[in-house]
């Protein structure tokens, strides 16, 4: 009875074993989804904090070392965390620092902020053919800040709804994202020659220089830049290298959609 | 003039959205993500354009990502989201993406060129458009960063 009313006037503390766990599966999805290392580092610290407990951790590329302890006893428990390979999303980040907070000001015990996780890391994603038809619209009118007329901007649309469209098939189908990359920066180069091909408008290289530019990977590169000012540059080559790979295949695929449609990059 | 700037900041609206949607943000940033791409490219669009002032790229995306990063840090509280989630989808307009892949297509023109002539002009070019970008890109990560260190308290505090 006495054990009992002190569980409700005053939660258990989770153990430290606990605490690193939850941290393991929390750190690697916030890294996954396209957090900054220093992010990351804040939210951790944050919640181990709130346990009274603390966190370090080594970020490495494809891999969290993490060690929690509480400070003046033998506590301690050390993890490396696979990092998650989920595509980037910012709904997921938002959420996750959120519920750090909610930790951080005690607004939830360490059973509800787990069962939220799960919420969070299984909550359904944004309609695909929303998604296709933003981005179809985005790249149309990049094509124009590139200086493109109205027939560039409505072939590289179709040349966006095509690769991206073939782009979002092949990922759910699991296939690498480096091959997927490449053929759709074909697919999308050759729709965007048809513009020079059956001469439509006035800019057909602007339409072809911008057909394939949806692929860019322009969160990782950003992520990796802001890691090196942080000092963190192990991640930061590691997303370097990821993304000059992923630039490459769009060359690749880009080169060969000029060959075929014989037009020229320079 | 004024109409190129509007029509500047209206396209990169949207191509910011567009962008955005596909790393998948919470549906209330979108609008400050198009407002703050806008002001932005419009600011760098103004830096570049030669009347009154002819700006290089690089100090110009240096200028503009700081405009965007401090507005990014100052909505982040409004849409209680981290600063980045406002941040990187309002900076995808300027990204480099077109100097990026011409710097590989260099680098392949260069291997195939038949002569010392073609290699080194190829290599120049696979040089000039690789620096810029990483230039552009760094100007563009400390720009955008710098707010971030400034009001550090607003930037890691805005989801609580």
């Amino acid at each position: 009875m006495r054990q009992t009313l002190t569980t409700i006037s005053e939660p258990v503390q989770p153990t430290v074993c606990k605490v690193c766990l939850f941290l393991a599966d929390y750190s690697s999805w916030l890294l996954g989804c396209g957090a900054t290392c220093i992010r990351m580092e804040k939210n951790m610290k944050r919640i181990a904090g709130a346990y009274g407990m603390e966190v370090e951790t080594t970020i490495m590329p494809r891999h969290i070392h993490m060690s929690v302890w509480r400070p003046n006893t033998d506590e301690r428990y050390t993890y490396i965390a696979a990092v998650s390979h989920c595509s980037i999303d910012f709904s997921i980040n938002t959420r996750l620092s959120e519920l750090s907070w909610e930790i951080a000001d005690k607004r939830i015990s360490f059973e509800n902020a787990q069962d939220k996780f799960e919420k969070i890391i299984h909550s359904p994603k944004s309609n695909p053919w929303i998604v296709l038809l933003l981005v179809t619209i985005a790249n149309a009118s990049f094509c124009r800040l590139f200086g493109g007329d109205a027939m560039a901007m409505a072939v590289v649309g179709m040349a966006t709804f095509g690769g991206f469209f073939l782009k979002q098939r092949l990922l759910a189908r699991k296939i690498d994202l480096r091959v997927v990359v490449t053929l759709c920066a074909f697919v999308s180069t050759i729709l965007g020659a048809t513009d020079m091909l059956f001469h439509l408008g006035t800019t057909p290289s602007i339409a072809i220089a911008t057909s394939v530019l949806y692929l860019v990977p322009g969160i990782p590169f950003l992520n990796s830049f802001s890691d090196v000012l942080y000092k963190h540059y192990i991640c930061a080559y590691s997303r370097f290298v990821d993304t000059v790979v992923l630039t490459g295949c769009l060359s690749i695929g880009l080169c060969c959609g000029m060959a075929v449609m014989n037009a020229g990059m320079f | 003039m004024i109409a190129e700037i509007i029509q500047d900041a209206f396209f990169a609206a949207i191509a910011s959205v567009g962008f955005a949607a596909i790393s998948h943000p919470p549906k209330r940033v979108y609008l400050y993500c198009a407002l703050i791409a806008a002001i932005g490219h419009s600011v760098r669009f103004v830096l570049m354009g030669g009347n009154p002032v002819s700006m290089h790229i690089v100090p110009a995306s240096l200028l503009a990502s700081f405009v965007v990063g401090t507005l990014a840090v100052l909505f982040s509280p409004l849409s209680r989201t981290p600063a980045e989630t406002c941040l990187y989808p309002s900076l995808l307009p300027m990204i480099p993406g077109v100097y990026a892949y011409r710097s590989f297509g260099g680098l392949a023109m260069c291997i195939l060129g038949k002569n010392e002539e073609q290699f080194d002009h190829y290599f120049y070019l696979f040089a000039s458009n690789g620096l810029t970008c990483l230039f552009i890109l760094a100007a563009m990560v400390i720009g955008a960063t710098l707010p971030i260190f400034i009001f550090k308290k607003i930037s890691f505090q805005a989801t609580r």
